[in-house]
Order: C-alpha cells, then structure tokens, then sequence
C-alpha cells in the first residue's frame, strides 16, 4: 500500500494545535473527537488491533514530522482514556500498556465471523482456531490473521450468542459453529 | 398586474446612464439603445430581455452578473420576493432563495469546527459539493454567494462579511452569536493568508496593552473561534477557519 497521507484521513493532523491538549473544554470536546476517529480510522486502514503504549512515542499517528509537532504522555493517556470510555479500546494488562484497538465492537466481528461461515454453509462444522486464522481458505475473510487475542474474544463471544462452542483438545483450540 | 420595483424614481439621466453602460453585453447594448426613447417601453422590453433569455441568466455566472448590473442602473432589484413579477418569469427568487438556505447550512455544520467564521472560498466550494449532482447544470460564484448572504441580513444580524483590509486577504463570513468587536477584526484583517498570530505580533502590530489583547483572545477562545498551539517555545493562536481556507485555496482536504 502506498504511503498514506494521514491528513488526507483528516485535516487536523497537520494543524500544530491538534497537538496541544486544548484547554477550552467545548474545544476539546471537539478535538477529543476528532482524535478518536483519526486514531480509528488509522488502525482501520493499516489493520492494526493491538497498541502498546511502549511504543507511543513512535506511533506515526502521535508524532507529525511535517509540522513538528507530536503529543505528549499526558495527552496521549487522556486520548487513550477517552477511547478506553468509548469501548474503541481494552487493555490487556492491569498495568495498562498494551490493549486491544476495537475499530469495529466485539459484537460487529462476531456478526462479521458469523456471517462468513453461514454464506459458506459451514454451520455444524469443526474448524481449528489456526485454519481459521491463518490458512488460504479464509484469505478473503476481514478476520484473516487478525489478533489472536481478539479472535479468542470474538469467538467467546460467539459461544455467548449460541452460535458457536469454543473448546480445547489436546492443547490445540478449535471452535464448531452451531 | 406588474411590480415596477424602482422603476417609478427613474428619471431621464439613468436611462442615458444604461444606454452607454460599457459593461452590457453587446445584446444589453442593442436592446438599450433601442429603448433608450420610451420609458415604458424600456420596461417592457427589460422585463421580456429577462424572459427570453431566463435560460441563460440562470446558468452563466458572467450573463448573470451583467444583467444585475444592468437592473441596478436602472433601480430594478431581480432578487426581489418570491412574489414579484423577476423571481416568477425568471425563477431567480427561487434560486437565490435554495442559495441561501445552502448557505446556512453550510455555516451551521462547520460552525463546530471554526467556530463560526469560515473563508468566502471553503463556503463556495461546499455549498458547491452540496448542489452537486442534482444541480448539474447551475454553477455558483462568489458573488452569488455574497448577493445571498446580503439578502440574509436582512432577517438579522446573524450574517456578517469581512473584508479584508487594502484587498490583503480573504473575505471571511461570520456566522456567529457572539459579536465580533473591532479589535477582534483587526486581528482577522491583520493576518492577511496567515492562519496563526502570537501576542508578540499583536504587541508589535497595534502596540494594545496586555489586558486588551488577552480579552480579545480570551473572548475568541470561549466562542471557539480560536485554538492554542503550545509548541514548547511560544504560544501561538490559531483560527480553524482561516487554516482551513488555505487548505482549500491549496486544493486539500477539508
């Protein structure tokens, strides 16, 4: 994929003030916002599903080049509290430094994963947790080699709704959609 | 029966006036001289001038401009009420009308982003994007847009245009509540294509004393017309609406 221009997601990104934590609050309701989407709409288009916050500073997203600006820790865990609020994103660890990005809700995926086995008439079969994932039969599947973390959450989710039993056999996890 | 908007104030010197109108196309021309002689035929012939060619006045932004001119030399208003006599056989009430309310909405959509004050340019290239396909054949300009907003002041002061002083800059439309005072358009006026000012700048350029220019920016930042870019080594005030403006005169995203 060629280089995206990220302003081209959304013009805030090359404006400096993005990049300061506004201190009107109607204001930064609206940047909050903006960066919320922004920070979505990235991990949406370059298929990232897990962040860690070790790596912030590098992230492209908190740190513009072009107009040399970037955000600061403080900021960014108020963006990352604020998209924790929002559901956009779900730590892993009690010490919060790596989470899940949910661009799409558990149950968007469960839907999506849900109808990808029934339009292939799958129902009642047994798959495991790894052809699900990695092999060519699900290439054309928007959970083709996502997190495996994320695929274990949408898959219990799926156990939730009845459409599906998660189990392990010999160490080896696999699931029978229902 | 007809509506003679202005015609009855009209004396002899304003006809001779429109007769040798340098501005009117060479059909405005012929059709001028004709008329010239007799007042009411004058009329008569404007008003079916505007009739005939009703097609063209509505599509071509220039024939457009003309022939407003042309009325206002003679004291005819064209934009007059959707009853009159100009909106019914030409249809422009109408399309003055759909312009304005484009207009409105166009500033009360972005008004979260820029805080009430966008740039004549973004606002025409919007209202453009929103007359799109179903409007194929009509084109808007800015003088359209600025004939509309001054019919818009007159239902109130919700509508403003601010020129740029000695023509350095944009023209800018003030959609906001809160009044602009002087010294906030001072600062517009002071940016020319800059989006951004620091209070050194202010300092330098109006020589206003601290607690002046922290008011007006205080002022500015409450309505969310301006955002703080704290970049470590000054501070610097940023209007959206004015960096927006020049992303689009640059042909960016908006």
């Amino acid at each position: 994929m060629s280089s995206t221009n990220i302003s081209d997601i959304s013009w805030y990104y090359d404006f400096p003030p993005f990049f300061t934590l506004q201190p009107n609050l109607d204001t930064r309701r609206k940047q909050l916002d903006a960066w919320c989407s922004l920070v979505l709409d990235y991990c949406r288009l370059k298929k990232i599903f897990t962040f860690d916050v070790n790596d912030a500073k590098k992230f492209p997203l908190f740190f513009n080049t072009k107009i040399n600006r970037q955000l600061d820790n403080n900021f960014i865990q108020v963006l990352l509290e604020e998209l924790r609020s929002r559901g956009n994103i779900e730590w892993q660890d009690k010490n919060k430094r790596h989470c899940l990005v949910l661009w799409k809700s558990i149950e968007e995926w469960a839907k999506t994963v849900h109808h990808w086995i029934t339009s292939r008439g799958m129902n009642g079969t047994v798959c495991t947790f790894y052809e699900l994932l990695y092999s060519d039969d699900t290439l054309s599947a928007e959970f083709h080699k996502i997190d495996e973390n994320l695929f274990r959450r949408i898959l219990m989710e799926l156990e939730r709704r009845g459409q599906a039993t998660v189990f392990s056999d010999n160490g080896a996890e696999g699931v029978k959609f229902l | 029966m007809r509506r003679g908007v202005g015609i009855s104030g009209i004396n002899q010197q304003l006809l001779e006036k429109a007769k040798f109108n340098e501005k009117g196309s060479e059909l405005a021309r012929d059709h001028l001289d004709k008329l010239a002689k007799q007042f009411e035929t004058f009329r008569d012939n404007l008003e079916s001038f505007a009739e005939k060619h009703k097609n063209e006045i509505k599509k071509d932004i220039a024939f457009r401009r003309q022939f407003q001119e042309m009325c206002a030399t003679v004291g005819v208003d064209p934009l007059a009420s959707s009853k009159g006599f100009w909106s019914q056989a030409l249809g422009v009430g109408d399309f003055y009308y759909e312009l304005t309310v484009q207009i409105v909405e166009v500033c009360v959509a972005t008004s979260s982003q820029n805080g009430g004050l966008i740039s004549l340019d973004e606002l025409l290239l919007r209202v453009r994007k929103a007359r799109g396909k179903s409007r194929s054949a009509q084109d808007v300009s800015h003088d359209d847009i600025l004939r509309a907003i001054k019919k818009l002041r007159i239902l109130g002061d919700g509508f403003t245009v601010i020129e740029p002083a000695n023509n350095q800059g944009r023209i800018l439309i003030q959609s906001i509540p809160g009044e602009l005072s002087m010294d906030h358009t001072a600062i517009l006026n002071s940016l020319q294509t800059r989006s951004s000012f620091t209070v050194e700048q202010l300092r330098e350029q109006f020589k206003w004393s601290d607690e002046r220019i922290k008011t007006a920016i205080d002022f500015m930042i409450k309505e969310g017309l301006l955002w703080i870019d704290n970049n470590g080594r000054n501070i610097e005030y940023y209007f959206p609406g004015l960096f927006t403006a020049q992303r689009v005169t640059a042909g960016e995203s908006v």
